[in-house]
């Protein structure tokens, strides 16, 4: 019976993973993702914030006309208005749509490629939105893949382009490059020991933004941050890019040290911090989102330092994903309530860490 | 919270109204936003503040600011003619509502791109393939105009004559390219 459930928890799990949850790339075990979004819009029509519903099927259908007729990419189309609401929020949560997309007034659509690397928003604040995740730092791949899009839809599609102002966006804070460049950073040292505070204004007054990882708000849920850049305008993409990159690589060298010394000033309670955190997610019973993400960033941390041994990555990635309401209530195939939600959730993460214990007591018998 | 006049969309915009029994503050979305010009948009009904836009979208609360100005005296400046946007009304939202918006208020924009973008204001980034044809069928033009006076000035009304028709022929490509909208094909 357990063997069954275990088995099904794995099949959805393989079903759900995308692309960017792996947990290969440069600096990995800090930087979890790399995003790229490129905002464009069709000349000639209002951008979504004004157009009618007669102008924003006519650019739903151009932009997915382009697409689909791109043999190379084997795009899966989606309308927002004809997706049932939990895909929607699971899609929300998997970070390929935005929760702006789902506004269904606006014909919001999204075309995501095979392995969900590189999602199309049609319609949301600006016509299109290319976006690419890629899993690590990896920013100069990412941006690649988007630039390639890029120059194809470019040629199908007449561009919004103006030669002082350059892409043209419904919100001037995109205005120009119409590209924002984030990388997602797991920094529980710097969160512990507080310097997080003092370099997040430092880091603003070089034209980059550090949030939480769910998108406004400096709440960082699991030690998570988003550090993207802010200005569009007067810079190149290959210079705005290399100046994220050395930020992210600054945040990256201070959090080694502070992990190091953190180690060597108070190694035990720093193991008994993160083995407790482990021992929550694989026993609990009832496991609100809260304590869940704040347990995963400890396990992360732990296998990261080499305390924790016997948990592989890429499953906390996967958890951090599948821990949300959509996907929860997905699995369990109707809607829950907030309690029902928190059992659902331990239960999950008990199964999914025993079932990965299971396979590796079988690869040992095998 | 959600917007006050659909009830559906999350608000994002706030406008606050004063009047003698006090200050009133209603919540919207963007588009009602932007619709609540086009459709019932009365300047005394529902004065807007500038210094909420500077604010929110430009994080300075500095009253010394240069679009500081009383309410009543806030005119609603150029008015975009593809989607009836109001200057005004641009700064209250914070969004362009068309690609027109940017001819309509170009005079004014660097202004605030400098505050946005670290004192930038020109796009020094990626120009998409059709816009180096159409500049480069501009400099073409330009050249055969050159070219067509040279011959003329030597009395060779022949060439001059395939020049003009050649000229004519790009000029009228060029129209196609920044008509916009129907044409998709520079080539």
């Amino acid at each position: 019976m357990e063997v069954k459930s275990t088995m099904s928890i794995n099949k959805f799990m393989k079903g759900a993973v995308t692309g960017w949850m792996a947990s290969h790339g440069e600096h990995s075990d800090i930087v979890m993702s790399t995003r790229i979004r490129l905002a464009r819009n069709l000349r000639g029509y209002r951008f979504p914030i004004a157009f009618t519903p007669e102008e924003a099927q006519k650019v739903d259908a151009s932009i997915a006309a382009a697409l689909l007729n791109s043999d190379e990419n084997g795009y899966a189309y989606m309308k927002m208005s004809e997706l049932p609401s939990l895909e929607r929020q699971v899609l929300v949560e998997k970070h390929l749509i935005s929760p702006q997309l789902i506004d269904t007034k606006r014909h919001g659509a999204v075309l995501l490629s095979k392995d969900e690397t590189l999602s199309i928003m049609v319609n949301e604040e600006d016509h299109i939105r290319i976006q690419c995740i890629y899993p690590g730092f990896q920013l100069e791949n990412a941006y690649d893949h988007a630039d390639t899009v890029d120059n194809y839809l470019e040629n199908e599609l007449p561009y919004a382009f103006d030669e002082d102002f350059g892409y043209l966006t419904s919100c001037p804070s995109n205005t120009g490059t119409g590209m924002r460049a984030s990388v997602m950073m797991h920094l529980p040292a710097l969160t512990i020991t507080k310097q997080i505070d003092r370099i997040i204004p430092a880091i603003s007054r070089l034209g980059m933004v550090v949030r939480g990882s769910y998108g406004e708000g400096s709440e960082a849920p699991g030690n998570i941050y988003q550090v993207s850049n802010q200005t569009t305008l007067g810079k190149p993409e290959k210079e705005i890019l290399s100046d994220l990159k050395n930020v992210a690589l600054r945040l990256i060298a201070h959090e080694r040290r502070s992990r190091e010394i953190l180690l060597s000033k108070s190694r035990v309670a720093l193991e008994n911090k993160l083995f407790r955190s482990l021992g929550i997610i694989t026993f609990a019973r009832l496991l609100p989102s809260g304590e869940a993400a704040r347990c995963l960033s400890d396990v992360r941390l732990g296998i990261d330092l080499g305390i924790i041994e016997d948990v592989d990555m890429s499953i906390l990635n996967e958890l951090m994903i599948f821990m949300q309401p959509g996907f929860l209530q997905q699995y369990a195939g109707s809607e829950l309530t907030a309690e029902e939600r928190d059992i659902f959730r331990a239960t999950l993460f008990r199964e999914r860490l025993s079932a990965e214990q299971h396979e590796e007591e079988n690869d040992k018998e095998n | 919270m959600n917007c006050d006049n659909c009830k559906e969309r999350p608000a994002s915009v706030i406008f606050t109204q004063e009047s003698m029994s006090g200050t009133t503050e209603r919540h919207l979305c963007e588009k009602c936003a932007f619709q609540s010009q086009m459709f019932h948009f009365d300047p005394n009904q529902e004065p807007l503040s500038i210094q909420q836009f500077l604010s929110h979208w430009f994080g300075v609360n500095d009253s010394a600011q240069p679009f500081q100005q009383s309410r009543d005296s806030m005119p609603e400046g150029p008015t975009c003619p593809d989607c009836q946007l109001s200057f005004r009304k641009f700064l209250d939202i914070g969004k362009f509502g068309c690609p027109t918006c940017y001819d309509t208020f170009r005079e004014r924009l660097p202004r605030i791109f400098s505050k946005l973008h670290n004192g930038h204001t020109t796009h020094v980034g990626k120009i998409p393939v059709s816009f180096n044809e159409l500049f480069a069928v501009k400099k073409k033009i330009d050249e055969i105009r050159l070219k067509m006076q040279e011959a003329i000035d030597e009395e060779r009304f022949e060439d001059a004559a395939a020049l003009r028709d050649e000229a004519k022929a790009l000029k009228h490509r060029l129209a196609e390219c920044s008509d916009g909208g129907e044409e998709h094909d520079v080539n």
